[in-house]
This record gives C-alpha cells, sequence and structure tokens, in this order.
C-alpha cells in the first residue's frame, strides 16, 4: 500500500470515527448505566435521518441547523419510550430488554417503512461533495463538519455527566442503585433521562448520516452492531473508552474494507468474538460508569 | 389424599390428550390443501427449532441468539451432500447436518460459553453474521451468493410427516433429557452456576452438551427447510429472524418446559399467519408489538396461565386479574 | 402435562379453522397470471413498475378483446402479492398463489435474488413462468424448463457502455470495476471484465462489496490510486447514488462512469441532481429506440405514448415497465398458438417463439434466456435530461464524454 492510499485511508477513519462514537455513546450509556444492550438504538438514528429528511425538504432548513430540533425530539420520545416501556421491565431476567427492545426497533423501522416507504433518500445540499485537499488528500468538508459536531456533543455529555447534579446521580445509580435511592435519586426518572439522553445522541448521529448516505429505513442496524462491538472494544467504563473504542474500530473497518471488502463482516465479528472470549472487560477495562 | 388423586387423573387426561392431539396431527394432510399443510409444514419447523433452543435458552439459562448459524449450516451441508457426487439420499444427509452442527457447535461453544448474559448473547450473535458471510463468500463450496438449488420433490405430505416425526422426536428427547442427570445439571446451572460447579457438576461439559443439542435440532430444521424451498442462499437461510422466531416461539410457550415450544410455534405460526392475512404491510409492526407486550405481561409464556386457568376450572384458586399484572409489578423499576 | 396437553391439541387443531385461503372470484372465461412483486420494501419503487408494466399490457389487451384459445376467447387478469423485497417470502407466496389461488400461469417477480427463488418452485409444479425482471443466468443454468427470461442477461449490461468509449476515445485503456456481492451484479460485473479484456482493456481493479453495504470510500480509495479511465458500477440504486456521492467527496474523476442498474430511475436524478451529469446507465430499454413489433402497440413510442395515458404520473417511461409487458405479450403469443391453456404446451409454444416487439427481439435459447436483445445506453447530461447514446444507430443524442472532473464543474 502507497503512503497516499495510506493516508487517505486513515483520514476516512478518523472521519468516521466521529460518528461512530456519538452512537456508540448513547449506546454504552444506556449499556452501562442501566445494564441494557439497547436493540433498537439504530432505530433512533434511523428517526433523527428522516426527521432531518423532512425539515430539510418541507421546511427548507439547513440540516445542520436542525441538529438541535431533532435532538430535542429524539430526548422527548426516548423518555417516554423508557418510563412507558423499559421501565416495567428492568428487574426482568437481561432476555426480557434484550427481546423488549428487539420488539421496539422491529415495531419503530417497520412504521417508518409503513409510513414512508423503503425509498431512498438523501439530504443534497450546494455544500455536499465539497471539500479541501490536503496535498494528494481529499477531505469532504460535510464530514468534517460531521466528525466537529460529533467531538462536541460527546465532549457537552462528558461535562454533562461530570458537573452537573442530575450526571452526577445517573453515575451514581449506576455505580450503586440502591445507595442512590437511599439518598433521594428517583430511579425511574434518572433512567428515563439516560435513555433520553442516548437516544437524542443517536438522533444526531443520523441527521449527521442523512448528509453523507443515501438512506432507507434500514440505515440502523448496522450502527446498533457496530456500537456493541465498540463498547465491546473500549469497554463501558467512560467517554474517553468510548471513543477510543471508536477509533480503533473505524481504522479496523476501513482497512479490512480497503483490503477484503466482502469478509469485513466475518471478519469484525471473529475480532469480537476473539476479544469476548478473551478480554470482555475491553481494552481499558472498566465494567461500570465512574 | 386428594392431592394424588387429583394427579392421577390429571395424568390420565393428559396422555389422553396428546393421543387426541396426535390423531389430530397425523390425519391433518387429508383435510388440508397443499398451501396449508405447508402452514403446519413450518409450524412443525419451528417448533423443532424451539425445541433445541428450549435447551440451551430455556433449561440452561444461556440465552443463545446465534442459532440460525446451526440452521443454516444445516440445510448447506444437507444439500450440498445431495448435490454431490455421492448424491446422498435427503435422510442421510440431513442426519451429516445434524451432526456437524453438533461438532461445530461443540467447539465454538467451548469458548463462548464462558461468557454470560450480553456477552454470550451478541457473542453468539457473531457467530451467526461470521457464517452468513462465509457462506456468501466461499465461492468454490457454497456458490456464494448465487445460492444452491436442491432436488426438486413435490409432495407437500413428505415433508409434513417428516417434519412431525422430528417433532415427536424431540419431545421424547426433551423428556429424556429433563430426566436424566443431564437435565438436572442444567437446571442448577441456570440457578446458580457457582453452587452446580461446586456439587462437582462438570458445567462446561453440560453447557457444551446443551448447545450442540440445539444446534442439532435446529440443523435438521434447516435442513427439512432446505429441501422444501429448494433454493438455498446465504441470505435467506442464515438471517436473524429465524433465531428470533425460534426463542419468541419458546418465551410464548415457555421457557424450560416440555411442550411449551411446540405451544408456542403454533401460537407464533397462527399469529404471523392471522397477521399476514389482514394487516399485510403492518406484519412486522404488529409481531413487534405482540414481542413487546408479551414480555411485558406474560414473560414466562403462556403454560403458567394455561396451568393456572386449569387450578382456577377445578375451584382451587380464584381468578384475579392481578395475576396478569403482576409480572409487571414484579419486574417494574421502583 | 395434565389439561394442557389437551387445551394445547386444543390450540393446534384450531389453526386449522384458522382463515387462511383468500379466496378469489375468478369468472369462469378468465386468464389468471399470479405474481409475487415487491411493492414495499427495498425494491419498491421497481416492484411498482413491474406491476404497473403488467396490468397495463393486462388491460391492453383485455380492451383489443382478450387472449384467444382455440376458438374461445379469455380475459387476462393478475393476481399479485407484496413479497416486501423478501426473498423468502416470494417463494412462499408463490406457491400461495399456484396452490391456493390456483393461478394458471406465472409472470416473474422483481430482481435476480427473488426470481431464483421462484423458479423452482415453478419448475416443482410444472407451470411456466415468463420473468421480466431478474437477469442473472445463474437462474438458468440449472436445467429448469419451466423458466423464460424475457430481458437480456446480466453479462451484457455494461458492454455497451465499454463500446461506446471506446468508439469516442481510443485512447482509454483502464477501467475499475466494482460489484456489489449478490447474483445478478455479479455476473454484470464479471461480463464486463470479460469483455473489456476482449476489447483490449485493462481492468485495473474488480472488487466486490456486501450487499446493503453503507460505505464504499475503502475500495474508491483504492480505485482513485489506479486512476482508471472507465469507472464501472454494477450495484443497485442505493449502492450506485453511493458510489456516486463518494466519488465526488473523494474527487473519484474518471473520463466516464456508468451503472448498470440506477440512472435511468428518476430516484438517481432526483438523489443527485446535478452531480449525476455526465453518468452512463444501462438500460434494457428506451422509448426513444426504433423497434417495429408484432403486438398491441408496434413502437417503443406508442407504447410509452399509452402507457403515459393510462399512468399519467410517469414522467419517462422505466424499462422494467416496458419488459413486464413484454412477458405478459409473450403469453398472448404462446397461448395463441398453442390453442390451449395445459401448462406443457404452453410452455412449449413459449420456448418456440421468436417475435419482434416493441421491446425488442424476444427469442429463447436453450436455457430459457433471450440472449438475442441487446442492451442499450443511457446518459444523463447536464440539461437536465436523459438520453439514449448507445446503441449509435438508434440513439438520440450524441453522449459528452469525457466527464468534467468534479472540483471543475460549474456549480448549479
Amino acid at each position: 500500500m502507497n503512503p497516499t492510499e495510506f493516508g487517505q485511508i486513515a483520514v476516512n477513519a478518523v472521519l468516521l470515527s466521529g460518528i461512530l462514537a456519538l452512537v456508540a455513546l448513547g449506546f454504552s450509556l444506556v449499556w452501562g448505566i442501566m445494564n441494557i444492550v439497547n436493540l433498537s438504538h439504530g432505530a433512533f438514528v434511523v428517526l433523527g435521518a428522516y426527521l432531518t429528511f423532512f425539515l430539510h425538504e418541507l421546511v427548507g432548513l439547513d440540516p445542520f441547523v436542525t441538529i438541535p430540533i431533532v435532538m430535542f425530539a429524539l430526548f422527548l420520545l426516548g423518555f417516554g419510550v423508557q418510563q412507558v416501556l423499559i421501565n416495567q421491565v428492568i428487574r426482568a431476567p437481561l432476555l426480557a430488554t434484550f427481546l423488549l427492545t428487539f420488539g421496539l426497533e422491529i415495531l419503530i423501522v417497520n412504521l417508518v417503512n409503513y409510513f414512508f416507504k423503503a425509498d431512498l433518500r438523501s439530504v443534497t445540499t450546494r455544500y455536499t461533495g465539497t471539500g479541501m485537499s490536503l496535498g494528494p488528500l481529499r477531505i469532504p468538508y460535510i464530514r468534517l463538519a460531521a466528525l466537529g459536531i460529533s467531538l462536541l456533543l460527546v465532549a457537552v455529555t462528558a461535562a454533562f455527566l461530570k458537573s452537573t447534579r442530575q450526571g452526577r446521580a445517573i453515575r451514581a445509580t449506576g455505580m450503586d442503585i440502591d445507595a442512590a435511592r437511599l439518598t433521594g435519586v428517583k430511579v425511574a426518572q434518572i433512567y428515563a433521562l439516560t435513555f433520553a439522553i442516548g437516544a437524542s445522541l443517536a438522533g444526531g448521529a443520523g441527521s449527521l448520516l442523512s448528509m453523507i448516505v443515501p438512506f432507507d429505513p434500514n440505515l440502523g442496524e448496522t450502527y446498533t452492531q457496530r456500537a456493541f462491538v465498540i463498547c465491546v472494544l473500549g469497554g463501558l467504563g467512560d467517554v474517553g473508552n468510548v471513543i477510543l473504542g471508536a477509533i480503533l474500530y473505524a481504522f479496523v473497518d476501513v482497512f479490512v474494507g480497503a483490503r477484503l471488502p466482502e469478509m469485513s463482516q466475518a471478519f469484525t465479528f471473529g475480532v469480537l468474538v476473539l476479544l469476548l472470549v478473551l478480554r470482555p472487560q475491553g481494552i481499558a477495562g472498566k465494567k461500570l460508569y465512574a | 389424599m386428594p392431592e394424588r388423586r387429583g394427579l392421577r387423573v390429571g395424568q390420565w387426561i393428559g396422555l389422553a390428550a396428546t393421543a387426541v392431539l396426535l390423531v389430530g396431527l397425523l390425519i391433518l394432510p387429508k383435510f388440508q390443501s397443499q398451501y396449508d399443510l405447508l402452514t403446519y409444514t413450518r409450524f412443525l419447523v419451528l417448533a423443532l427449532m424451539a425445541q433445541g433452543w428450549n435447551l440451551i435458552g430455556g433449561y440452561t439459562g444461556y440465552a443463545a441468539f446465534g442459532n440460525v448459524a446451526f440452521f443454516g449450516l444445516g440445510a448447506y451441508t444437507t444439500g450440498l451432500l445431495m448435490l454431490s457426487k455421492l448424491q446422498v439420499p435427503f435422510f442421510p444427509a440431513l442426519f451429516c447436518g445434524a451432526l456437524l452442527a453438533g461438532l461445530i457447535a461443540a467447539l465454538i461453544g467451548l469458548p463462548v460459553l464462558r461468557l454470560k448474559g450480553h456477552y454470550f448473547a451478541i457473542a453468539t450473535l457473531g457467530v451467526a453474521e461470521a457464517f452468513r458471510q462465509i457462506a456468501d463468500t466461499w465461492d468454490s463450496v457454497t456458490q456464494g451468493s448465487t445460492g444452491i438449488d436442491l432436488p426438486v420433490r413435490t409432495e407437500g405430505e413428505f415433508f409434513y410427516y417428516s417434519a412431525l416425526a422430528f417433532v415427536v422426536l424431540g419431545v421424547l428427547v426433551t423428556i429424556a433429557l429433563r430426566r436424566s442427570k443431564i437435565g438436572y445439571a442444567w437446571v442448577a446451572i441456570r440457578g446458580d452456576q457457582d453452587a452446580a460447579r461446586m456439587l462437582g457438576i462438570n458445567t462446561t461439559a453440560m453447557k457444551v452438551l446443551a448447545f450442540a443439542f440445539s444446534a442439532m435440532f435446529a440443523a435438521i430444521a434447516g435442513g427439512l427447510t432446505a429441501y422444501q424451498n429448494i433454493h438455498v442462499t446465504p441470505g435467506d437461510f442464515f438471517k436473524i429472524e429465524y433465531t428470533l422466531q425460534m426463542i419468541i416461539a419458546t418465551i410464548i410457550g415457555g421457557t424450560g418446559t416440555i411442550l411449551g415450544p411446540v405451544l408456542g410455534a403454533g401460537v407464533y405460526q397462527l399469529l404471523s399467519n392471522y397477521v399476514w392475512t389482514r394487516f399485510l404491510e403492518l406484519h412486522p409492526t404488529v409481531l413487534g408489538l405482540i414481542i413487546i407486550l408479551f414480555i411485558i405481561f406474560l414473560p414466562r409464556g403462556l403454560m403458567p396461565v394455561l396451568t393456572g386457568s386449569i387450578e382456577v376450572a377445578r375451584g382451587r384458586r380464584r381468578f384475579r386479574l392481578q395475576a396478569l399484572l403482576a409480572n409487571v409489578r414484579a419486574h417494574r423499576v421502583t | 402435562m395434565r389439561l394442557v396437553s389437551r387445551l394445547a391439541g386444543l390450540f393446534v387443531l384450531g389453526l386449522g379453522t384458522a382463515p387462511l385461503i383468500s379466496q378469489t372470484a375468478i369468472a369462469a372465461d378468465t386468464i389468471v397470471f399470479g405474481a409475487a412483486i415487491s411493492v414495499t420494501g427495498k425494491t419498491a419503487k421497481e416492484g411498482e413498475y413491474t406491476r404497473d408494466g403488467y396490468q397495463f399490457a393486462i388491460d391492453t389487451i383485455n380492451q383489443q378483446g382478450g387472449i384467444k384459445v382455440g376458438d374461445k376467447t379469455y380475459k387476462a387478469a393478475l393476481k399479485y402479492y407484496d413479497d416486501e423485497s423478501k426473498s423468502e417470502r416470494t417463494a412462499q407466496l408463490v406457491e400461495k398463489l399456484v396452490n391456493a389461488d390456483k393461478v394458471q400461469f406465472l409472470l416473474g417477480p422483481y430482481a435476480s435474488a427473488p426470481t431464483a427463488t421462484a423458479a423452482p418452485i415453478a419448475e416443482k409444479y410444472k407451470i411456466p413462468m415468463v420473468e421480466a425482471n431478474g437477469s442473472a443466468e445463474s437462474i438458468f443454468n440449472k436445467g429448469y424448463r419451466y423458466s423464460f427470461m424475457v430481458l437480456s442477461p446480466a453479462k451484457l449490461y455494461l458492454r455497451g457502455v465499454l463500446d461506446l468509449v471506446k468508439s469516442l476515445d481510443p485512447n482509454a485503456k483502464t477501467v475499475a470495476i466494482l460489484g456489489e456481492n449478490e447474483p445478478f451484479s455479479k455476473e454484470v460485473a464479471g461480463g464486463a471484465a470479460e469483455y473489456a479484456k476482449q476489447l483490449g482493456l485493462e481492468v485495473v481493479y474488480h472488487e466486490l462489496y456486501p450487499s446493503n453495504t453503507q460505505d464504499v470510500s475503502s475500495l474508491l480509495t483504492n480505485v482513485k490510486a489506479k486512476n482508471p479511465h472507465i469507472l464501472l458500477g454494477a450495484g443497485h440504486l442505493q449502492d450506485s447514488l453511493l458510489v456516486v456521492k463518494q466519488s465526488k467527496d473523494l474527487g473519484v474523476s474518471p473520463r466516464a462512469m456508468g451503472f448498470s442498474v440506477g440512472p435511468s430511475s428518476p430516484e438517481f436524478r432526483a438523489n443527485l441532481k446535478s452531480d449525476g451529469d455526465y453518468i452512463f446507465g444501462a438500460t434494457q430499454w428506451t422509448s426513444a429506440l426504433k423497434y417495429n413489433g408484432d403486438d398491441p402497440w408496434k413502437t417503443p413510442q406508442a407504447y410509452a405514448q399509452a402507457f403515459k395515458a393510462k399512468y399519467p404520473a410517469y414522467g419517462v417511461i422505466p424499462y422494467q415497465v416496458a419488459e413486464s409487458s413484454a412477458a405478459v405479450v409473450v403469453y398472448q403469443r404462446a397461448i395463441e398458438q398453442a390453442g390451449t391453456l395445459d401448462p406443457a404446451k404452453v410452455r412449449d409454444a413459449i420456448a418456440a417463439l421468436d417475435m419482434m416487439t416493441f421491446y425488442g427481439r424476444i427469442k429463447f435459447d436453450k436455457r430459457g434466456v433471450n440472449v438475442y436483445k441487446p442492451m442499450a445506453i443511457e446518459q444523463l447530461q447536464p440539461d437536465g435530461n436523459k438520453y439514449t447514446v448507445f446503441p449509435i444507430d438508434v440513439a438520440e443524442k450524441t453522449a459528452i464524454y469525457p466527464m468534467a472532473p468534479w472540483d471543475r464543474r460549474a456549480k448549479r
């Protein structure tokens, strides 16, 4: 592989890791705090993408402007879903929440499919496809902006978790639910808040994705899978781990994609299984949000 | 003593009912069109898969999320053997598929069964995905995404009776396993694995055995479906829907019970067909909704409901609506 | 076990009473054609085209009197179900059509994978299936006698692009090929590679990507490094869109870009807007071609006009519509020639056909494949329209070559 090819692939990987980190963060939060592997995470990504698309098409808003709107809407939706559905089965055996979120995924994706059909959509603006050239390397502007926004959102979330009262309550609940309850934390609400944040981040990622790839209701599946792999890679410890996992995953994905595109998924899963067997707590090593 | 007398009567009724059921299933084809027979066959194949899943997911408590890997493995092995120069006949090919699946499951199970909970589930999911991609890219053996076509066989009755025979076999095998030391070991592992180990149970061997058995059931189901559908592709035979169907069927019927998987498969097939004819476009949506409702209100499946209603019918218990909500109350966050 | 078993048994026997069969009131003098079509799901748009093509032909034939069988005239009818773009559904639905609905003949689904699932079932029940939207030859290499492919097979799809470029630019030497890893696209890619070599071009890159991929930037990065003159994509609408978008992102500017599926759909232009300029697309048929056939419409122009009159929502008529109508025309001719509705005899009549139609020549080789009709090529041009540019003798406009590099295009 010559240096230029290597360079471009590295650039692609870095740009990809931003969105992956965003998707994985929401997922890891829900998993770390509530011990729920949210199989419907990808569905929220899809909702975010469609919402941005329709706001752009019907109201004419610039897609970047729609991001806060989308995130807020999905925050509300996520809060509702947790309160009404998932909170009912939190203390049931693991399989229950697993299947519940799976049922939710089918429900959401198929409703989207029913109302909006499976036509491919993309958000195309005047500046789609523009980019800058660093020597022989090419950096598309939209992907660069997506990277920037993703990192911003990740940083904001990290700050929220560390410094605000609600954020600390979330972490406390994740560490020791009984102690948290004793100090007056309303666990049901905290759970709903956590899930809402997760959904919101997923929605933001969806908005960004709508500008980068042509999408249909099935956009989300691969992102849930990738979020899982990233969480396993990085461990559930803290935000830094998620970013680490995302970068690692992005590099592996892009490099394998360049050399062996047909085997990329098998390879990824092979690595995943190996990792799970050898070191399930991930590379960084912590299991809780602390 | 009244208790014991009740049980004996109950057992007679149970046996008689099973006999009626079996006769009913045996003469069924005479009264159904070819197309409806297909539906029944599909129900039986699903029952077979669910029975297998019940062994690892129900009795042993390890929720495997990738058993479709063995379904597809069985399909391809059966198909490729039948299409090979040896032109292996169907049933021997099917058994080879089952054996191979069991072996591979054992090999994979050794490392993977050391994981627990979510990690185990996703690891098995990964295995299924990896199998699919291998089938997709190993062109020289599997013809890749183009797929293979098994010899054409028309009589629906052949498939129906084969599936029925296997389901009955499955019930007998489940009973035998459940009553043996293996079955008790499984339940012990589900309850408290460390304690089981301390009692001298070789938990690794038992878990691997459960996984291997579940793989064999899935492989036979895969081989039957392959022969019936004729055209086998990686995308169709390694899709996650099959795993979900077998899990949902077992949950609906009741995990860790003998007839639960069969009952659940029946209910699921009924629901699926009903939804398909009435709400064709919303079919997956409604199924998703059904999953959600069952998980919230009836996570232990229908078996306890049936047993409970029997108690009510025999005047031993009063019917309380709250019973339905009891599940929710037990599991919701407070 | 106890009473539980009894209740379980009742449940299962209850299945027998579940209303599963949908009754269709089939009038006595109607020939029913059955099809499983993807009107929802991934290939929903193309599925709609297929259905409309079938229905339009059937309606036209009925208007003109119907199908003559001996001295009796029958009306034609279409009975279809939605397979949601899922090939295992297709199989299930075809079984339903044959067994429960008792259709007399089968029309194909949309895309090769579902067609591959349906063909063995047609074979199983010995009912002919004329398919118009599945061009993978692999379906026909299994010796099935009851399936027939009206359209040109996959390997011919991208030949026109290569021929065209070679004729406009004898200095074009290198070709890069990207393909989706599924039966149809593999054949398209393979056929293109083979033909390129025949023409003396060098294939510098030939890779398959997984179906439903969301990112081909790694492959395009490799392509960029090889700097090919021609970039060919063998996939479906979604991947073609992705390749164009990411080519722009990465600055991959070959002299010509062509896709097997995508450019001929209105969605392609709608999604890409001006980024779609200069791109070539393979097509089975356009209304600009100059065929003159022996069927209800005779010429492509007449067909397009008549279709538009009935379905005014359509802009340009996609080829899927035309080839689906052609399939129905095949049945009309074959049934009239056989003089009977007996499936085996109709099957033989189809195999013996050799007719010119508004769609092109229809004749099937021993396997049932129509190798006698060439593929055409269209180009999206900067004036916003799409023109037939190949075969050159029936083209409506000259191709614009080479493609303007991405960074040197005027913003529209």
